[in-house]
């Protein structure tokens, strides 16, 4: 067994691969619904219903500028990876509608596992010391500054998100992205502990 | 926040719904696909393959008789817990193919993502206490009569579990079970590591 301290790279990496694989899953399950989410994901989402350009693009577009704040708060190794985060994100939404789709899916159960799939991807990244962009990050410099949950601060910038989806979708859409973000920031909320997983 | 060492009911309640969720979503893929695996899982879908009596009812069926043992060699609270994982898996895989459906998926891709989805899975349940089943109990207790290593039981018998689908199956079935069976594997491997997840 290698050292408790410390992840290898290794480590990382298959932490980093199951993040992006699971969160592209995800945003397939998502698209798929015509739901939004929370964070710079929904962000993107959103974007991509309102023009009709491809979510993988936006999404690696928007985080462009978040890189710079990540380095400075939080360092460069914390940067890289979660350069490659949602760079395999990205690539992997391009390339995986080739290879999987979802066929009939009941809206409230795929907003559930929507939920459950991207917040252990989160708790994925954030172990091995990684994020999905630039609200994550946001978050994540929050909670070591002030120690505030980052899934509270997160709820917070989905909020005024969601309020924006009002204006784009059905409302029964924006429900149903509503419990699918209630899952995410629950299974961040009560499972991203420093105290518990003691590696980094 | 609560107490770093010990998991409140509601954690427990969490990680093994989580944990039973992102199993029955792998177990969807597994039995989609046709593919087999190793231990409880695997014995169940060999047999459902073989007899086409229902995945769910027999998994459930297979996994009863090892409770007591896991009572008597990790104690009630385990018992219960995986007690609660395997009925509640048993119901989730008769129940989610109605909600969901795969249109289409890429044998390859279906493989790596049942190894990643069982193996999220199989870490929070056992992080949180319990199991997906008792063929690894009885590993175990050989171990403690006899002395012969559990790991290499559990190989032997993954190894005799593949031959005989072999019987069944065509060969490129097998070669996707055997690199799912891998994914998995490796996954828990790297990730089940109770130095750097010090909660119980």
């Amino acid at each position: 067994m290698t050292g408790t301290a410390r992840h290898t790279l290794i480590e990382d990496a298959q932490g980093l691969a199951y993040g992006a694989t699971m969160a592209a899953v995800a945003i397939v399950l998502l698209t798929h619904l015509g739901l939004v989410t929370g964070q710079t994901a929904g962000l993107a989402v959103l974007i991509s219903y309102a023009t009709g350009w491809t979510f993988g693009v936006v999404f690696f577009v928007i985080n462009i500028p978040f890189y710079y704040l990540g380095y400075r708060k939080m360092g460069l190794a914390f940067t890289v990876k979660t350069f490659v985060a949602v760079a395999s994100l990205s690539g992997l939404t391009l390339w995986l509608p080739g290879y999987f789709a979802f066929g009939a899916v009941n809206p409230w159960m795929g907003a559930v596992i929507f939920g459950l799939m991207s917040g252990s991807a989160l708790l994925a990244l954030f172990r091995h010391g990684a994020s999905l962009g630039g609200i994550g990050i946001l978050g994540l410099i929050l909670q070591d500054r002030f120690g505030w949950r980052a899934g509270w601060v997160q709820l917070g910038f989905d909020v005024i998100l969601f309020s924006v989806a009002l204006t784009i979708l059905e409302p029964a859409s924006v429900a149903v992205s509503f419990l699918g973000a209630v899952v995410v920031n629950l299974v961040i909320a009560i499972n991203h502990r420093r105290d518990r997983y003691i590696a980094t | 926040m609560s107490d770093p060492s010990h998991h409140s009911l509601i954690e427990d309640t969490q990680g093994i719904a989580f944990g039973v969720c992102m199993a029955a979503v792998g177990t969807h893929v597994l039995t989609h696909m046709g593919f087999v695996a190793g231990q409880t899982v695997g014995v169940a879908a060999l047999l459902s393959y073989a007899t086409g009596w229902p995945f769910p009812a027999l998994y459930f069926a297979v996994s009863l008789p090892f409770l007591w043992l896991g009572w008597r060699r990790m104690g009630p609270r385990f018992a219960l817990k995986t007690f609660i994982a395997v009925a509640a898996l048993s119901l989730a895989t008769a129940l989610l193919p109605r909600w969901l459906e795969f249109e289409r998926i890429n044998p390859a891709f279906a493989a790596i993502l049942f190894g990643a989805l069982f193996g999220i899975a199989a870490l929070a349940v056992v992080r949180h206490g319990g199991s997906f089943g008792g063929l690894s109990i009885l590993w175990l207790l050989v171990q403690d009569r006899t002395g012969f290593q559990a790991g290499y039981a559990q190989l032997i018998f993954d190894a005799l579990l593949f031959a005989v689908a072999a019987l069944f199956l065509d060969w490129h079935v097998l070669g996707w079970s055997f690199l799912g069976a891998v994914v998995f594997n490796l996954f828990l491997a790297l990730n089940h590591r109770r130095d750097r997840y010090i909660a119980t």
